[in-house]
């Protein structure tokens, strides 16, 4: 639990000073480029939230395999992690990614727009998962149902990655990760790239947490089972 | 200005929850830890010897 702790706290910080860069420091882009300059500084936190939603449902991904082809405990931990980090960082992706539409479209949503639509459907996976399982009593069925959405449900990340690459509609194209230069102004990378080691450690620390948390509840559990036993 | 404030809140509103909810779950254990200390502290010697 220490080194989760440590890496919750790093991660915050991180995200913390982060902002405080992206509001007072990073230069404004130019009111040309932009309908709402003003808000494209959501920015530095929308593109981590989403980066940090991919490793999440990376998690969720390889804890749903773990746990369906080798039953491990110890990947089923890994789901439930996974799934509550998908959950929390693909709101904040949807929330932020709507507010800068609005401000920059005059729409929050476009249906046409692939990348918008999948990763929407990947946030609503995240939401059945949670609140499905939460729903259910624990057993191997729940967990086979679960960890099967969760495998199943991941082949919207890759689709999601290369939407905006081959599908490009309303959402902006990549800024860095090109494969010819970066797009982007260096002290705007400089921010970018603190906000997303920030928003990694956090999530890293937040599943770590995540997992030693049901681990405990579950030895819990089992020392319930057996104190009902005996009384 | 208020695009980027709503949007940074929503942000900061999520990043909460989530928190909170890890938070939450450290209590309840907790709570449930407490209860079965307490039980199993009521149990008679004779009672610990029939596990």
């Amino acid at each position: 639990m220490k080194l989760a702790n440590t890496l919750l706290f790093v991660g915050f910080l991180g995200i913390g000073t982060s902002l405080l860069l992206a509001l007072l420091w990073a230069p404004s882009v130019s009111i040309n480029a932009f309908e709402s300059p003003a808000a494209q500084r959501i920015f530095y936190w929308h593109v981590p939230a989403a980066w940090a939603a991919f490793i999440a449902f990376g998690a969720l991904f390889i804890g749903s395999a773990g746990w369906l082809f080798k039953r491990s405990e110890r990947m089923w931990r890994l789901h439930v992690a996974g799934s509550e980090a998908g959950l929390a960082t693909g709101l904040m992706t949807v929330w932020s990614g709507c507010v800068w539409g609005a401000a920059e479209w005059g729409t929050p949503w476009d249906w046409s727009d692939v990348r918008l639509n999948t990763f929407g459907l990947l946030t609503l996976l995240a939401v059945y998962v949670v609140l499905g399982r939460n729903s259910q009593p624990d057993g191997v069925e729940t967990r086979d149902t679960f960890a099967a959405f969760g495998l199943y449900g991941f082949i919207l990340v890759p689709l999601t990655y290369v939407a905006t690459r081959i599908w490009t509609i309303r959402h902006p194209g990549p800024v860095v990760a090109t494969g010819d230069g970066s797009s982007i102004n260096s002290d705007m990378g400089l921010v970018l790239l603190i906000s997303a080691l920030s928003f990694t450690v956090f999530i890293v620390g937040h599943i770590l947490a995540s997992m030693q948390l049901t681990s405990l509840e579950q030895r819990l559990y089992e020392m319930q089972q057996k104190a009902d036993k005996v009384m | 200005m208020t695009y980027l404030a709503l949007g940074y809140f929503g942000m900061l509103v999520a990043i909460a929850l989530w928190t909170y909810t890890v938070v939450q779950r450290s209590r309840r254990l907790d709570e449930r830890l407490s209860a079965l200390e307490s039980t199993t502290a009521t149990l008679t010697p004779v009672e610990k010897e029939g596990e």
